[in-house]
C-alpha cells in the first residue's frame, strides 16, 4: 500500500492554499477514491477465504502481499526496479536531451522547421515499437537497444512539445523584451525559458510516461532482470501474484517519478495563473 | 527633441498603412494622436520605438535616428504585457539589467510608491486588477527614465472610472522627468484632458489631417467651456477626416495628401 503515501505526501502541497474547510472533508476526498479498489480488494479476499473461489489465477490480496513481501525480502524487487529504472533513467534522459535541443530549434527557427519536421513526422507515424526489430539488428539485444527504443519513445512527445510552445510563445511578450533591448541570450533565458516551461514540464510528464511504457515492450523483447522480466516470468511460470507485484511496482514508481518531476517544477511554476488555483487570491 | 521626417511604413503586403508624416515633439511636450480605427495611429507608434522599421522615411530623436529599440525610448501597449513569471517589482525592475541588484530593488520599490502599489511588489501579475496592471506597466516603462514615452491605447481597455483615474495618474507622473510623451488614442476626452497638441489622422494611408493646439492650463478642467471647445474642433475635424474633405482649418496641416482615395 504504498501508493497510499506518496498520495498523502501529494495532498498537502496541492491542497494547501484552498481556504481550510473541516479537517474531515480535507481527508475523506482522497480516501473517496480509495473506496472501490478497498472494497473490490476486500470482497475478493473473502471470497477466496470463504472458499467461493481458490484464487489461482486471481490471487488475493494477502497472496500478492507475501509475493511482493517475498521478493522484497530476498532482495529480487530491488534488482529488477533498478535494472528497469535505470534504462527508463538513461532512455529519458537520452530522448529529452535530444528532443530538447531539436523541438527548441524547429521552434526558434522556420528553415531548421522546414528541413527537419517532416521527416521527424513521417518517422512519428512509425509505431515505436516496430523499431524493435531493426534496434536489435543494429544495436544488440542487450542494454542498448533497450535505451534506444525508450528514448525514441520519450522523444515524441517531448520534441513536440517544446517545438509547440516555442511556436506559440506571445509575440506581445517577445516584444518586450525586444523593446528592453534584450540580447539573443537573454531573449532565450529572461523571455521564452519562464514562458515554455509549463509546457515543457507537461511534455516531460507524458514524455516519461511513455519511457515507462516502452520499458516493458524493451524488457519483453529479452532480459535477464527488470520488472518485464517478473511479469514474463510469471506468465511462464504460471506465478500470477508475481505478475500483480510487478504491475503494482510499476504503478509506484511511474506516479512516484511522475511526482518526483511535477515537484521539481514545481517552484519554477507557482505565477500560474491556473483554473484549479482561482480561489487562491 | 523628437522629429519624423516624412516617415512612411508600406507592408510587405502592399497596403500602405502611414504616409509622409511630419512631426516634431518638442522636450516635454505631450502630444495626442487620434483618428479612426485603421488609420496607421498603432503602426505610427510602432516606427517611432523602432519596433518595426519604416520603408520610407526616418524617426530622429535629438539627432539620432531610431532604427531598433532605443533607451531613451519607453513604450506602454495597450495591454499591460507583464511577464507572469515575476512578481509586481521584477517586472517593474525588467528594463534595468545593467544595474546591482539593490539598486534595480530600490528603483522598482520607488517606481511602485510612486504609482502607489508599493504593497503589492511581491504578488504575482495575475492577482493584479486591470487598472493596477496597468499602473505597473507604466511604472516598468518609467523606472529607466526614458526621454520619450509612447503610450499605445494604454487606457482603452478599462472601465470609464478608472481610465479618467489613470490619466490623471500619468499626468502626475509625467511632472517628475517631463518625457515627451505620444500618445495614441480614439478617445477625444483623453486626448484632450492629457495633450499639449492633439494630431488628427486620416486613414488609408494614415496621414496628418490637422493639428490642433489644446493650450489649456493645467489641471484641466474635463467640464469647462474651454474644454469643450476644443473638443468641439477635434470631433469636427475627426468627422471631415472621415469623410474625406479636405478643408483644413489652419496651414498648420503639412502635408494635405490630396488625391487619396476616400475608402467610404
Amino acid at each position: 500500500m504504498t501508493v497510499v503515501s506518496v498520495e498523502a505526501a501529494v495532498e498537502p502541497a496541492t491542497v494547501k492554499p484552498v481556504a481550510r474547510k473541516s479537517d474531515l472533508a480535507r481527508f475523506a476526498r482522497p480516501m473517496l477514491g480509495l473506496l472501490v479498489p478497498l472494497v473490490l480488494a476486500g470482497g475478493w479476499e473473502l471470497a477466496v477465504y470463504l472458499g467461493f473461489s481458490n484464487g489461482r489465477l486471481v490471487p488475493p490480496p494477502s497472496r500478492i502481499y507475501a509475493e511482493f513481501a517475498e521478493l522484497a525480502r530476498s532482495g529480487e524487487l530491488s534488482r529488477h526496479v533498478t535494472a528497469t529504472l535505470l534504462r527508463v533513467g538513461a532512455g529519458f534522459a537520452a530522448g529529452t536531451v535530444v528532443a530538447t535541443v531539436l523541438g527548441a530549434l524547429a521552434g526558434y527557427s522556420t528553415l531548421v522547421r522546414r528541413l527537419i519536421d517532416p521527416s521527424l513526422q513521417g518517422l512519428r507515424a512509425v509505431p515505436s515499437i516496430a523499431w524493435i526489430p531493426l534496434f536489435i539488428l543494429w544495436l544488440g539485444i542487450f542494454e542498448t537497444s533497450k535505451v534506444a527504443l525508450i528514448a525514441v519513445g520519450v522523444f515524441f512527445p517531448i520534441y513536440l512539445g517544446v517545438m509547440g510552445a516555442v511556436l506559440s510563445v506571445d509575440r506581445k511578450i517577445v516584444e518586450v523584451g525586444r523593446v528592453f533591448r534584450l540580447s539573443g541570450p537573454a531573449m532565450v533565458r529572461r523571455i521564452l525559458l519562464p514562458a515554455i516551461l509549463p509546457a515543457y514540464v507537461l511534455a516531460l510528464r507524458s514524455g516519461l510516461g511513455l519511457g515507462w511504457m516502452f520499458v516493458i515492450a524493451a524488457e519483453f523483447m529479452g532480459a535477464s532482470e527488470g520488472l518485464g522480466y517478473l511479469l514474463i516470468d510469471g506468465q511462464q511460470l504460471g506465478k500470477p501474484a508475481e505478475i500483480v507485484a510487478a504491475l503494482l511496482a510499476f504503478a509506484v514508481l511511474g506516479k512516484t517519478t511522475d511526482w518526483i518531476v511535477a515537484l521539481v517544477a514545481a517552484p519554477f511554476l507557482r505565477w500560474e495563473d491556473r483554473f484549479s488555483r482561482q480561489g487562491e487570491t | 527633441m523628437l522629429a519624423l521626417e516624412n516617415l512612411g511604413k508600406t507592408y510587405p503586403n502592399g497596403v500602405r498603412a502611414i504616409e509622409g508624416m511630419n512631426f516634431a515633439v518638442d522636450p516635454g511636450e505631450i502630444v495626442a494622436v487620434i483618428g479612426g480605427s485603421g488609420c496607421g495611429k498603432s503602426t505610427l507608434l510602432r516606427a517611432i520605438s523602432g519596433l518595426d522599421t519604416p520603408t520610407q522615411g526616418r524617426v530622429l530623436l535629438d539627432g539620432e535616428t531610431i532604427t531598433s529599440p532605443h533607451e531613451k525610448i519607453g513604450i506602454v501597449f495597450q495591454e499591460p504585457r507583464l511577464l507572469p513569471w515575476l512578481t509586481v517589482a521584477d517586472n517593474v525592475a525588467f528594463g534595468l539589467n545593467d544595474l546591482p541588484v539593490s539598486r534595480r530593488r530600490h528603483r522598482a520599490a520607488g517606481a511602485l510608491s510612486r504609482v502607489g502599489l508599493i504593497e503589492k511588489r511581491n504578488v504575482w501579475p495575475r492577482e493584479l486588477s486591470g487598472g493596477q496592471a496597468q499602473r505597473v506597466a507604466i511604472a516598468r516603462a518609467l523606472v529607466p527614465q526614458p526621454e520619450v514615452l509612447l503610450l499605445d491605447e494604454p487606457f482603452s481597455a478599462l472601465d470609464a472610472f478608472t481610465r479618467v483615474d489613470l490619466q490623471d495618474h500619468l499626468l502626475d507622473l509625467w511632472t517628475d522627468l517631463r518625457p515627451m510623451m505620444i500618445l495614441v488614442t480614439h478617445d477625444v476626452d483623453e486626448a484632450i484632458a492629457l495633450a499639449d497638441r492633439i494630431i488628427v489622422m486620416r486613414s488609408r494611408p494614415g496621414r496628418i489631417f490637422e493639428e490642433i493646439a489644446a493650450d489649456l492650463q493645467r489641471p484641466r478642467d474635463r467640464h469647462s467651456a474651454a474644454f469643450d471647445h476644443v473638443k468641439a474642433r477635434v470631433l469636427n475635424a475627426l468627422d471631415r477626416s472621415l469623410v474625406g474633405e479636405r478643408v483644413p482649418e489652419k496651414a498648420a496641416v503639412e502635408h494635405p495628401g490630396a488625391g487619396a482615395a476616400m475608402w467610404w
